[in-house]
């Protein structure tokens, strides 16, 4: 079962500095154990050789990517763990359940469920992480699809480098968004030297006027 | 020998892995396995040739990922080279008595409404490799590795659509018995009988001894033959690679335990090899072999739940039914389907098992409005549905769109209706409720009525439909015009139970038309029914008199184990109901609303409105309440959960307001289109939006999610809406908001478009050419307020 990180999930649902009032945080614990329930989390990963063909192309598998984020993130990194991870099907359930009658809890299922999976795939990146060291490597932050210039259309090579639809029943739409929604797919550099600083998340994004920036 | 004729009356063996050989001898990650059929065409002859030489009695062809979406230029050529090499290997091994399975596998995309793939497209596209692979000379098709009913409905039918070939179905089930998308063991074999595919079982996912419990169920609830393919053991990561453990020897004795346990087909999938499949075979034809044995039993489905009909009495839900209720014939007009899903989830709530679904209404295109709710209750909802509608057009759209095994209400005794409706349920599968009514009327005695039970029986035989998939409506007519009715009608279920050993259904209310307190004769009617053996009673699930006849009936009857489901209901409850709290508590009405809460604000709105006339109410507490919090949020010291669910509290406290106005003209500010446009699947900011302009007065046209352009513009033009809310999460999804302005300013200019989404800015609102870009909800209520000069 995945924990729920509280102060995250109050962060997505858009608190800055403020804690909610009794109802919401009882409303969030509700739909914290309901989402518990429903989440059948699951996940794969796999290491591939990385080239890089110049400052802003990589290659991984057969696909080039043109990024100049992604390739100054993964510097100095001579293979790549590709993951995805998904809670499943239920939590989107759970969310037109809830749109259809009462949308407040939506909004807290969907920033809870949010927090969820970011949790989750922590609990993966660890073990890809602990992988890695056995084998003397050390693991750059994860980087998605999204992220900056790494384009999302790139879901769809991760997709079938991983084989998702049918390892995890996580698919990709015609628009390149992730079915279920509460997935994450994602690059996680392996290089033999640990790099010195290892900003994530929100620190590492592009995106400096987002509203849910830390 | 045709392959039908021999399955289910001795041993078939199915050939082993094909994906993980093919890693073996180079196919690297991410390559389309299918290309090898034109790139490696040896290697593919030599695959297939060995598992015939095994033994095997099955051999797939190499199109487990074969579709239009990743084949969109060479389909045709991948599936002919596949089925010609299986041939090819087939007579190089001198096997002319094995046959060849088109292998179907998933499309690898999540049909709609959770992902985007709408079920008719996903038949066509497995309609287009069947056509292709039956007419290349396969003997079969094997649809497999599903891991959605859904998909797997849409596969057969795809199949019974485009060949004459016996289809066979195997799903991929987790631990914990689950498909990925949540069905069952119970729900899925269902849905797949009802369907009447030849075959059906398990493969991948898991190892031989993993599936013991899931085979263990299939055996005890399937009347089909049963094929298990397993993987070589659960799959582990070495050094990146997955690999599978379990060698030939270890394999062979686990497959034959299993051939112990009473299925009729096995083989392997994931890991397994021909010498695997080798030493099951020559173990496994050693063991008994044993057919399967018809179960009788009548179930009905939906994507996770089965229910069972007998011995349990079972509640169906009566709410979902236009038939004298003014809202929600207006719900209907105004395609408001969340507030028909509202009353699918209170009756479930309330404890009912199958909801009925009625949405006939004359003005209304009733097929269209059929599919819509069916496929979103189904989305949303766990319990089966019973289609109930006259009009076998909507009949079959709700048969066909539905996610298991429905129940269908109703078939008469008539010619006319049996021919309408058993071709129906032939095809999509169901539990069929039978009316004991024919040309001549209702038969007036119990006799009449059997007699009439027994020709739908028969005739649903001729169409290939069992006994067990009819239930017998035994009519309840008023007692209030003939004292005798209700006896007529407790004698009819007692010999339907008896004689001819079916199942009952009755419209239980129906006993009480014209008396006054109908609640106090249908309770206790309801009680008598069952004791004379209904097995279905469509009645109102959230009517506390009717639960507890139910309830205290199956404790009774010994139908509730230790009274645990009686007590459950009932054990904590005061035995009579507390008057509600006195005024003196109570909180004001704009606090309530101001705080959230729903229950208080419909109490403080009732209280309040028995001395203040409605319309002082809603203009001096509910609007000035909803203001004050509109403010806080966009200051920034309320949030938006906290938004809603005021919106939420001033939303009930509306209604209550509503009701007390009755005959009053509502006043509406103004219409407005609400869509998450085309490619995009995450709506929930349109969802918050929607309650926000609801909450001002705003009548929304709420289109839903992935809504294609033309559907908008159509929209706008024939409701002549003047402004359209549109909302995007992702770049890639922009691009349909910029496609749908375009249209909409092409067809009706002078429409007012505002746009809102994640990666939305006024300068990309500017850019797409959007009238307003709306940074939140109440950005939109006030532009919608400056549109309509409010």
């Amino acid at each position: 079962m995945i924990e729920l990180d509280r102060s995250e999930a109050i962060r997505y649902m858009g608190y800055h500095g403020t804690q909610p009032d009794e109802a919401v945080q009882a409303s969030l614990t509700r739909c914290g154990e309901a989402l518990q329930q429903a989440a059948e989390p699951k996940s794969i990963y796999r290491v591939f050789p990385l080239q890089h063909i110049d400052a802003q192309t990589l290659e991984i598998a057969d696909v080039q990517i043109h990024s100049k984020n992604l390739a100054r993130n993964l510097q100095g990194c001579s293979e790549v763990c590709l993951m995805a991870a998904t809670l499943g099907i239920g939590p989107d359930r759970l969310i037109a359940r809830a749109s259809a009658v009462r949308m407040s809890d939506a909004v807290i299922y969907q920033a809870a469920a949010a927090a969820m999976v970011e949790t989750y795939c922590d609990e993966v990146n660890e073990r890809i992480r602990q992988e890695a060291a056995q084998r003397g490597m050390y693991c750059r932050p994860r980087f998605s699809p999204g992220y900056g210039d790494f384009p999302i259309a790139h879901q769809r090579d991760f997709s079938r480098l991983l084989d998702t639809p049918r390892k995890i029943g996580l698919t990709v739409t015609e628009s390149c968004l992730l079915a279920p929604i509460k997935s994450v797919t994602a690059v996680i550099g392996l290089s033999e030297t640990p790099q010195p600083c290892h900003r994530k998340g929100c620190e590492e994004c592009g995106k400096t006027d987002c509203a849910y920036r830390r | 020998m045709k392959l039908t004729e021999r399955l289910g009356k001795e041993w078939i063996f199915f050939d082993g892995g094909m994906g993980t050989i093919l890693q073996e001898h180079g196919l690297k990650a991410g390559e389309l396995p299918e290309t090898w059929n034109l790139s490696h065409p040896d290697e593919i002859i030599a695959l297939n040739r060995s598992y015939f030489e095994a033994g095997c009695d099955v051999v797939n062809t190499n199109t487990f990922g074969a579709n239009a979406l990743k084949y969109p230029d060479n389909l045709q050529e991948i599936v002919q080279a596949a089925v010609s090499h299986a041939k090819t290997a087939r007579q190089q091994a001198g096997r002319e008595d094995a046959y060849i399975a088109l292998d179907i596998g998933p499309t690898g995309k999540l049909l709609q409404p959770m992902g985007d793939l709408p079920f008719e497209r996903a038949v066509e596209l497995f309609g287009e490799t069947i056509r292709i692979g039956a007419k290349a000379g396969a003997d079969l098709v094997l649809i497999e590795t599903m891991s959605d009913s859904y998909e797997a409905k849409a596969a057969v039918l795809a199949a019974k659509e485009n060949c004459d070939l016996p289809v066979l179905v195997t799903l991929i089930f987790d631990e914990k018995g689950k498909l990925l998308t949540g069905g069952t063991v119970d729900s899925t074999v269902a849905m797949l009988e009802g369907l009447r595919v030849d075959a059906l079982g398990v493969n991948c996912g898991l190892g031989p001894k993993q599936m013991h419990p899931i085979i263990e169920r299939l055996t005890q609830i399937s009347s089909l033959p049963i094929i298990v393919n397993p993987n070589a053991g659960l799959p582990r990561s070495e050094n990146g690679k997955t690999v599978f453990d379990i060698a030939p020897a270890e394999f062979s004795d686990l497959m034959e335990e299993i051939a112990g346990m009473g299925v009729q087909a096995l083989g392997g999938c994931c890991g397994t090899t021909p010498e695997h499949l080798r030493l099951t075979i020559e173990k496994c034809r050693k063991v008994p072999f044993r057919p399967p044995v018809a179960k009788r039993r009548t179930v009905v489905s939906s994507f996770s739940q089965a229910v069972e009909i007998g011995p349990k009495p079972v509640i169906i839900g009566e709410r979902i039914n236009p038939t004298g209720k003014s809202k929600f014939k207006a719900a209907l007009r105004e395609n408001n389907i969340e507030y028909i899903l509202g009353e699918g989830m209170a009756q479930e709530d309330s404890g009912a098992h199958i909801l009925d679904v009625n949405v006939g209404l004359p003005e209304i295109d009733e097929p269209v409005m059929m599919e819509r709710v069916v496929t979103r209750l189904q989305s949303v909802i766990a319990l089966p549905l019973q289609i109930d509608t006259s009009d076998t057009t909507a009949m079959e759209r709700g048969m066909r769109l539905y996610n298991g095994k429905p129940m269908i209400n109703s078939v008469s005794g008539k010619m006319e209706s049996m021919e309408a409706v058993f071709p129906l349920v032939r095809k999509y599968g169901g539990v069929v409720v039978g009316l004991a009514l024919d040309e001549n009327g209702i038969p007036s005695t119990a006799e009449g009525r059997i007699r009439i039970a027994r020709k739908i029986y028969d005739t649903a035989e001729k169409y290939g439909i069992p006994h067990e998939d009819i239930v017998i409506d035994g009519l309840a007519m008023t007692i209030s015009s003939d004292s005798g009715s209700a006896l007529v009608t407790l004698e009819t279920l007692r010999r339907i139970r008896d004689e001819l050993h079916g199942h009952s259904i009755l419209g239980v209310s129906n006993i009480s038309f014209g008396l006054p307190q109908r609640e106090i004769v249908n309770s206790n009617f309801f009680t008598m029914a069952m004791q004379s053996g209904l097995s279905c009673a469509i009645i109102n699930p959230n009517n506390e008199a009717m639960m507890k006849s139910y309830r205290s009936y199956l404790a009774l009857a010994n139908l509730d184990e230790q009274c645990a489901g009686y007590i459950a209901a009932y054990g904590n409850q005061p035995a009579a109901a507390t008057p509600a709290a006195a005024g003196s508590t109570a909180m004001p009405l704009a606090e309530s609303i101001e705080r959230g809460l729903r229950e208080r604000a419909i109490d403080a709105a009732k209280e309040m409105l028995q001395t203040v006339p409605p319309l002082e109410v809603v203009n001096n507490e509910l609007i000035p309440a909803l203001d004050r919090v509109g403010k806080g949020f966009e200051k920034g010291t309320v949030f938006l959960p906290q938004l809603l669910m005021s919106a939420e509290a001033a939303k009930a406290a509306f209604e209550v307001v509503k009701d007390a106005m009755k005959g009053e003209s509502q006043q509406i500010k103004g219409k407005i289109i609400l869509a998450t446009v085309k490619g995009d699947i995450h709506d929930i900011g349109k969802n918050i939006v929607k309650v926000l302009l609801e909450n001002y007065a705003y009548q929304v046209l709420d289109l839903g999610k992935d809504v294609p352009p033309e559907v908008i513009v159509d929209t706008a033009i024939k409701e002549d809406v003047p402004v359209v809310g549109l909302s995007a999460l992702m770049t890639t999804t922009v691009v349909s908001m910029e496609e749908t302005i375009k249209q909409l300013r092409e067809k009706k200019p002078g429409t007012k478009v505002v746009v809102g989404g994640a990666v939305l800015t006024q300068e990309y609102a500017d850019s797409i050419g959007a009238d307003c870009y709306a940074k939140d909800a109440m950005a939109t209520v006030h532009y919608a307020d400056s549109v309509f000069g409010v």
